[in-house]
């Protein structure tokens, strides 16, 4: 291999692992500063990292998520890395699927398009759960500076209208958000590469602060209009006590688009 | 060392050839990473927006006729929260910038590190500042 090809296959390679380290929104530490460690949070540097001690309450008892979280979505780059997945777990697509992805164009990825990335693409920008009685959201700062709404024990609708985010109902087992989503439309990709899906997605995730600076999510995604079995991707997200939620309105000047040439593929992919 | 901390490092050392992948689009689509840019110009415009903030420079060549480049930073979202003001890149500034070309070859890249003439520099990790 020539000494460029071998830069090029390195740096990727780099890339790729500094994407995956961002949208998992982890946390190197550094110096001490009297409000605590200070270190980088996925891309962002000089941040309060989050104290230890263990997740929070609300005076019932039901787990408070409150905060600004990084990370803890699915791979964006490629929904079916192993890394990323259930240990065992695989992404085994119908014919029809597998010949989609084959064709797909960077260009053509709604995400790149400004539209939503709908459920578990993993984000770089932060996010947050908002409990109230009857609904929890979920605040993205990022993609489309979108929200979803979990309707606290609730019901599907028995023919729901397809739409991007689907329909959530939320419950608790123990201290665990359970989310169960259906009525999605086909629109949005899993990832850059293009995995795609059908309106019989169904998606169940679940959301656990494991301590008061992490959380655990899990999405299991079951489409049996494209997927041979169901298979759940694994995150972390990490709290940024320092932070608040920005606006990010990526229809304002989106000038990628005719730049954007060739398959679809990862950030760190030639 | 924790593997994370050498990814980190690793990364902040592949930032000169520019570092597309905050993206809400995939990079190595639209950068080719074996076009280096290594321009010095005046700012005549900075677009502090979203999805990427942008900014423009006149750049002369060795003939002395200018071209106006159209290079590409991360969200304004993460440039603030990595030390970036508003005021970090203005027109009028001369800077230089390493950086990767758009596939297209036209005068668009994606911005890796600006340098100022006193030394200071911008990346999107970071931003030195100037006062120092």
């Amino acid at each position: 291999m020539s000494k460029r090809v071998a830069a090029g296959v390195v740096s990727s390679a780099l890339l790729a692992a500094f994407s995956l380290l961002a949208q998992q929104g982890a946390a190197t530490s550094g110096q001490n500063d009297s409000k605590g460690k200070i270190g980088s949070i996925g891309l962002y540097q000089n941040q309060r990292l989050p104290p230890d001690g263990p997740a929070p309450k609300f005076a019932d008892g039901t787990p408070d998520l409150s905060g600004v979280w990084l990370g803890g979505g699915s791979n964006s780059t490629d929904i079916s890395n192993p890394k990323s997945l259930k240990p065992g777990d695989q992404v085994i697509m119908l014919p029809w699927a597998e010949e989609v992805v084959k064709h797909r164009l960077s260009k053509q990825d709604p995400e790149a398009n400004c539209l939503p990335a709908g459920i578990p693409r993993g984000s770089p920008y932060p996010w947050r759960i908002v409990q109230t009685p009857t609904h929890y959201f979920i605040l993205y700062e990022g993609n489309i500076h979108s929200y979803r709404q979990i309707f606290m024990n609730g019901k599907h609708p028995d023919d729901p209208d397809p739409t991007w985010y689907g329909h959530s109902i939320g419950h608790w087992e123990g201290n665990t958000l359970v989310v169960d989503t259906v009525g999605f439309n086909d629109k949005f990709w899993f990832d850059y590469k293009g995995h795609p899906h059908t309106e019989k997605l169904h998606t169940i995730e679940r959301y656990t602060r494991t301590d008061f600076g992490h959380m655990a999510i899990e999405v299991t995604i079951d489409d049996p209009g494209t997927y041979v079995k169901p298979f759940t991707t694994i995150g972390k997200a990490t709290l940024m006590p320092g932070a608040e939620l920005m606006e990010y309105i990526c229809q304002e000047n989106n000038q990628d688009l005719p730049l954007l040439q060739g398959p679809a593929r990862g950030p760190g992919e030639q | 060392m924790r593997p994370l901390f050498f990814i980190a490092i690793a990364c902040v050392a592949g930032l000169a050839s520019g570092v597309p992948l905050l993206a809400h689009h995939s990079g190595a689509a639209e950068f080719d990473r074996t076009k280096k840019i290594d321009l010095t110009g005046v700012v005549t415009r900075v677009e502090w927006t979203n999805p990427h903030a942008h900014f423009y420079m006149d750049v002369k060549d060795a003939s002395g006729s200018a071209s106006n480049w159209n290079l590409e930073l991360a969200s304004p979202n993460v440039l603030l929260r990595n030390g970036w003001k508003r005021s970090s890149l203005k027109p009028g500034d001369t800077v230089t910038v390493t950086g990767i070309q758009a596939k297209d070859s036209s005068h668009y890249a994606s911005a890796g590190v600006i340098t100022f003439p006193d030394g200071h520099k911008l990346t999107f990790l970071s931003a030195d500042d100037p006062s120092k």
